[in-house]
């Protein structure tokens, strides 16, 4: 009773925070509104006994796409136009969606007609790791998560065309001393995510998101000059995960063996994946951290 | 394995290495680009020769990994878009020292080759998702490489196609909660004809046509293509705009109950009649030369769906071979119209078609690029246009469709008028609009290349039709 009643408040608050997000008249309060959302979609996903999702929605949704939406504004802070959304029509809109969605929602057969999560199971021993999800992530739908990376490289390089500077403050002295407090546990529990991530839920994305949220919190106090995508470290470590990632792929096809595109050996899996992962957290942690961020410097054109 | 491996991961690693030594991104680019072709080639006859390949990546059963198939289709389509990348990036080269566009091109047209091969291989609900979701922000990115004027329709693109690959993916998720199948193989056959199933494919046809810019979800199309530099746009309308079609095509032909096919097709076809004649009408009076081509690119594309239409509806052989002929010739064909089209505005410096007076004279290669290829646009024998057209002309009198008949001889017409509105001004020769510069030489003829390469096509329709597996 209890649960359900919590239920019920959890989606009653979902609901208004969306709505309340989308119809709020300031863009900063909008953000808030959509923090908090984040938030509670983490608890809705932890209550739909997904805690890989409510991690990945508590780190990103919440987190940092809160921290870029704030900096997103604090590049615009000149044009504050805001046109009154229009209402009635994007309304009919959603209701007939939701709907419509409602309705066949109710007809998915209650048991799912596949051996699909028996098959994972099974197959689980000789994946290397021994986390269903990080099983499917990393090995047996790795070709999915290689092209997810790339789609994050590609939105840094997109957003990287708008050239656009964030104004920065000099550190407040008691946030500074926040930052060098609060930087070294977000690393540590990240690196604690990541390992974990081989047999419990966790993994490359969520621990690069704490990583990037830690790396946020040193820049925006001005710690971190050398965070840029001039320097040429920090332009390797965006790309490591991708190139791990392709290396073990190549790998796959000269050990001897099957010869199959990212089809490793069980005895060498494990290592593999662990490899990858540490790689792919670290990508993902700098390119988030740019993303959010990074200075945009007009580039020269090709000579 | 390896040649399908390599076709998406060498473009993949170069763009990589690209990233890291941006001076070194040029001679990468070619080096990868022109040893690309002879792999694509080669792979090409190897499954003519052997028939079909398939792998399951990461060597897992059908169920558990994401399949490759390797058809006569995804062969020559991996072919085309090879071609295409080296010809385009050969372009740019050559206009390098005159206009250079930021070195962020070589990279991202990289990123561009390789999820569009990733996603002619891929035969799995989801990863065709990731693909399309790939395919999408490279060519956001690339669109914002002509700078600050580009933002606003990059952004409309941008935001239009995120929303269709949500609803996408949205169907795709309700395919997998009723079936918990994401390989199109193996869900071939199974999808009953109830409420859900139509609700996910309406969903998913809903996205790939807006992604597709199927008439009337075309909107964003013609902004974006013509504002993004005049390399990028040929590479968006020749190959970006046809990897949706394909998926489409992939599911209607394999997925779909019978039981919804007449009302899919009915939509397919009047969303094809829309685009024919309003994309043909814009086209004609746009009042700037980027637009003609952008808006023909919407009219063109109204000719695949048609033929995807009657596919649905008769399966005759006829129509699948329309329908991949309109894609390869109209990809050859449009990329050779907006490289022509690009030197010519960027040599005689005027964005409108009025200022193309007299570029007969001035600009002689880069209007006959432009001729020739517009002729395989209104279907002129013996071109690829007029292959495809006289295919699907010849399955529409088999099935006796004669209002179609008439609807795409008006189509032609239309077509012929937007095609004939710049060459007749090119021959206006009274007072022509003079150059600023004396125009290059190289740029043009590699413009002009494509447009030939489409009549070539014209030669080689037997080799073709066997590969497409429709005998006529």
């Amino acid at each position: 009773m209890g649960l359900l009643l919590f239920d019920v408040v959890l989606c009653a608050l979902l609901l208004t925070l969306a709505g309340a997000a989308m119809l709020s008249r300031q863009l900063v309060h909008a953000v808030t509104l959509f923090i908090a959302f984040g938030v509670m979609m983490a608890l809705a996903w932890a209550r739909l006994q997904a805690p890989d999702l409510a991690l990945a929605e508590a780190a990103i949704g919440a987190g940092l796409t809160g921290a870029l939406c704030f900096t997103a504004l604090a590049r615009y802070a000149g044009d504050a136009g805001y046109p009154k959304p229009k209402l009635w029509l994007p309304l009919v809109f959603v209701a007939a969606v939701s709907a419509l969605l409602l309705y066949s929602v109710f007809q998915i057969p209650a048991q799912p007609t596949t051996e699909l999560s028996e098959r994972v199971a099974e197959h689980l021993a000789v994946s290397g790791v021994s986390h269903p999800v990080t099983a499917v992530l990393l090995n047996f739908r790795a070709w999915d998560t290689l092209l997810e990376l790339l789609v994050l490289l590609l939105a840094l390089l997109g957003a990287r065309q708008v050239p656009s500077q964030l104004p920065l403050h000099a550190g407040w002295s008691l946030s500074v001393s926040w930052s060098r407090l609060l930087s070294p546990m977000l690393l540590l529990l990240s690196a604690y995510l990541l390992w974990r991530g081989a047999a419990a839920p966790g993994g490359a994305f969520q621990a690069g998101a704490l990583l990037a949220s830690g790396l946020v919190i040193l820049r925006l106090n001005q710690q971190l000059a050398w965070l840029s995508w001039q320097n040429f470290a920090v332009r390797t470590l965006v790309l490591a995960g991708l190139i791990a990632f392709v290396m073990a792929g190549l790998a796959s096809l000269l050990l001897p063996g099957q010869l199959v595109w990212l089809s490793w050996p069980v005895a060498l899996a494990g290592g593999i994946i662990l490899l990858v992962e540490t790689f792919a957290t670290l990508a993902i942690a700098l390119t988030l951290a740019l993303l959010v961020v990074g200075e945009p410097e007009q580039e020269p054109a090709d000579a | 394995m390896w040649p399908a491996v390599l076709l998406v991961t060498l473009p993949l690693a170069a763009a990589l290495l690209m990233l890291l030594w941006p001076r070194r991104a040029r001679v990468l680019h070619f080096a990868v680009a022109v040893g690309l072709l002879p792999l694509a080639v080669s792979f090409l006859l190897q499954v003519t020769v052997s028939g079909e390949q398939q792998w399951f990546l990461g060597n897992w059963g059908p169920l558990l990994a994401i399949r490759w198939q390797a058809d006569g289709l995804t062969t020559l389509l991996l072919l085309v878009s090879v071609t295409l990348h080296l010809l385009v990036s050969a372009y740019v080269g050559s206009i390098q020292r005159r206009n250079p566009l930021p070195a962020a091109f070589w990279p991202l047209s990289n990123l561009l080759l390789a999820s569009l091969q990733a996603l002619w291989l891929s035969r799995d609900l989801f990863n065709l998702y990731v693909c399309l979701e790939l395919l999408g922000m490279v060519a956001v990115a690339l669109v914002t490489l002509s700078g600050d004027k580009a933002l606003r329709p990059a952004l409309d693109y941008l935001l239009y196609s995120l929303f269709a690959s949500l609803c996408y993916l949205l169907g795709v998720a309700l395919i997998y909660a009723g079936y918990g199948v994401l390989d199109i193989p193996m869900l071939a056959g199974q999808l009953e004809a109830n409420w859900l199933n139509a609700v996910a494919l309406t969903l998913m046809t809903l996205g790939l046509m807006l992604k597709a810019a199927c008439w009337p979800l075309h909107l964003w199309l013609p902004a974006a293509h013509a504002s993004a530099p005049a390399p990028v746009s040929a590479l968006l309308s020749a190959l970006v705009v046809k990897g949706p079609l394909f998926i489409l095509y992939l599911l209607w032909t394999t997925l779909a109950p019978a039981a919804f096919l007449p009302a899919a097709a009915y939509l397919l076809a009047s969303a094809a009649l829309g685009a024919m004649l309003f994309g043909g009408i814009a086209a004609i009076r746009t009042p700037y030369s980027k637009s003609l081509v952008a808006y023909s690119t919407v009219a063109q594309l109204g000719y695949a769906t048609l033929a995807l239409a009657f596919i649905l509806r008769f399966n005759l052989p006829e129509f699948v071979a329309a329908m991949w002929l309109f894609v390869l010739s109209h990809a050859l064909a449009k990329a050779a119209c907006f490289l022509a089209i690009g030197e010519l505005q960027h040599t005689l410096g005027a964005r409108q078609v009025e200022q193309l007076k007299g570029a007969s004279q001035t600009m002689p290669l880069a209007m006959f690029a432009f001729a020739v290829a517009g002729g395989s646009l209104i279907g002129l024998p013996p071109s690829g246009g007029f292959l495809a057209k006289w295919a699907l002309l010849l399955g529409l009198w088999q099935s006796q469709q004669f209002f179609w008949l008439l609807a795409l001889v008006v189509a032609t017409l239309l077509s012929a008028a937007y095609v004939f509105r710049v060459v007749v001004l090119a021959f206006d020769r009274a007072a022509p609009t003079a150059p600023d510069f004396s125009p290059q030489r190289l740029p043009q003829y590699l413009a002009l290349l494509p447009a030939l390469l489409v009549w070539v096509m014209a030669v080689f329709s037997l080799p073709l039709l066997t590969l497409l597996k429709q005998e006529l």
